[in-house]
């Protein structure tokens, strides 16, 4: 008897590693389908979902569009806030990032090793990544970065400059290729790097107390101050983007320190382990979305 | 049956690893943090300024090991316990702080007490949230701990 309760128990517990390793992105795709779940619930008719909006004046509730389906939160706020989407739609008619695409560009086809390391541009898709040998995830910033260092050169810096100049060319190559993201998770380790990622985004950190998460998924669509938070659905999707706050591009490493500091609490590296495994949590829930950078935001 | 028992322990083994490696940002120190009364202990009036920096330089490095230390408006809670010591030491009643902030060299003056009281408070609270969050992250995510 309990011979056969052993090789039952053994059976179904072979089972069911089998099955889990051929499916690591099984708890990710959960929380991926959930987001899209609440956001989609919650943007429907935010009037009539008061208790997302706690804080919201009747003011609020005008500026803020119905229906937003999926694929328009590749927009970040201005998928839900009127006043933004047109703000943004005027500056987009003469876009200020178009010079940055041309030197990325310039920097694909004269930067030594560049092309070798990357030879579809079309990729800001696919990253950040997890790279078996090292056992670690890598963001097409760190990536960039390995492949100069490779070929005997300089890394760049990972905020701005050369680096934000190149990852448009990347974005934009990609958007004109109509890729969508797709990010993916290989392996046991790179389920865990996930699961790392997500509780450093859903964390309370700061002297203010604040996660990701109290901006970004909770907070979304309600008002700080002039600014309609954006919504952690689609984040990664427009990266790099020329703020109007930087007068200038900068990479979603730089945009995650700004976020921290907000927070209260001493950034992290851009490239450390910590971020790029924040970053990699943040790329898959955006799953699915087409790439839509470089773009502009305030 | 021996191959049966050593199968049950490897998988054995290797969910108590899993276990393990989820909860690997609670350090000792983080425990021992989680257990006190900040109120109590960053206390200046109640415990004097020389013990509450002390309670600041015991946890603060664990918190920078830890990538949670507090940073409020470009300072880093390093370097209020820094100037804090430097002051307590010239038994200066007002702690002027050096720092770097978007590339330039910037200062600003605080009570002592109030400097003492913020280095102590940051200290501790950026590790018991630590402690915090390794229950309380669920809640907030849409499909588990978060419903709507």
């Amino acid at each position: 008897m309990i011979g056969k309760i052993v090789k039952t128990s053994v059976a179904v517990l072979m089972g069911a590693s089998v099955a889990y390793a051929g499916t690591f992105n099984t708890q990710a795709e959960k929380d991926r389908q959930a987001l899209v779940k609440y956001m989609e619930k919650k943007f429907s008719d935010p009037a009539k979902n008061k208790q997302f909006f706690p804080y919201a004046s009747a003011e609020d509730f005008k500026s803020l569009r119905k229906g937003v389906k999926f694929e328009e939160f590749r927009l970040g706020s201005y998928a839900y806030d009127k006043q933004g989407r047109s703000q943004y739609e005027e500056i987009n008619e003469m876009p200020p990032y178009e010079d940055a695409i041309d030197a990325g560009e310039e920097l694909y086809n004269k930067t030594k090793g560049i092309k070798q390391c990357f030879p579809d541009p079309a990729i800001a898709g696919e990253y950040p990544k997890f790279d078996e040998k090292k056992g670690q995830v890598v963001t097409l910033s760190v990536a960039i970065n390995d492949c100069l260092k490779a070929n005997g050169q300089k890394p760049w810096k990972l905020t701005k400059g050369k680096l934000a100049d190149l990852e448009a060319y990347f974005a934009h190559m990609s958007k004109e290729a109509g890729k969508k993201v797709n990010i993916t998770i290989p392996s046991k380790a790179a389920a865990a790097a996930y699961e790392r990622g997500k509780k450093n985004y859903y964390s309370q950190r700061g002297y203010l107390k604040l996660s990701c998460a109290t901006c970004h998924v909770q907070g979304a669509g309600n008002r700080v101050r002039r600014e309609v938070l954006s919504p952690l659905l689609g984040h990664t999707t427009h990266f790099p983007v020329y703020r109007l706050k930087w007068q200038g591009l900068g990479t979603l490493e730089r945009r995650i320190k700004g976020c921290e500091k907000n927070q209260g609490e001493n950034p992290h590296k851009p490239g450390s382990q910590w971020m790029s495994e924040m970053l990699y949590f943040m790329a898959y829930m955006s799953n699915g979305l087409p790439v839509d950078g470089p773009d502009i935001r305030r | 049956m021996k191959t049966i028992n050593r199968l049950v322990t490897i998988l054995g083994l290797g969910a108590a690893l899993s276990i393990a490696a989820a909860a690997e940002e609670v350090t000792p120190m983080v425990e021992e943090a989680a257990k006190l009364d900040v109120k109590k202990v960053c206390d200046v009036k109640a415990n004097g300024l020389e013990k509450v920096l002390a309670v600041a330089e015991k946890y603060n490095p664990e918190a920078i090991k830890l990538g949670v230390e507090f940073k409020r408006l470009g300072i880093r809670n390093s370097v209020y316990i820094k100037g804090l010591k430097e002051a307590i030491k010239a038994k200066k009643p007002e702690v002027t702080l050096h720092y770097k902030s978007k590339g330039k060299e910037k200062k600003k003056t605080f009570k002592t007490d109030y400097a003492a009281w913020r280095a102590c408070t940051f200290a501790v609270r950026s590790l018991q949230q630590v402690k915090e969050a390794q229950k309380d992250y669920h809640l907030a995510i849409p499909g588990d701990g978060y419903k709507f």
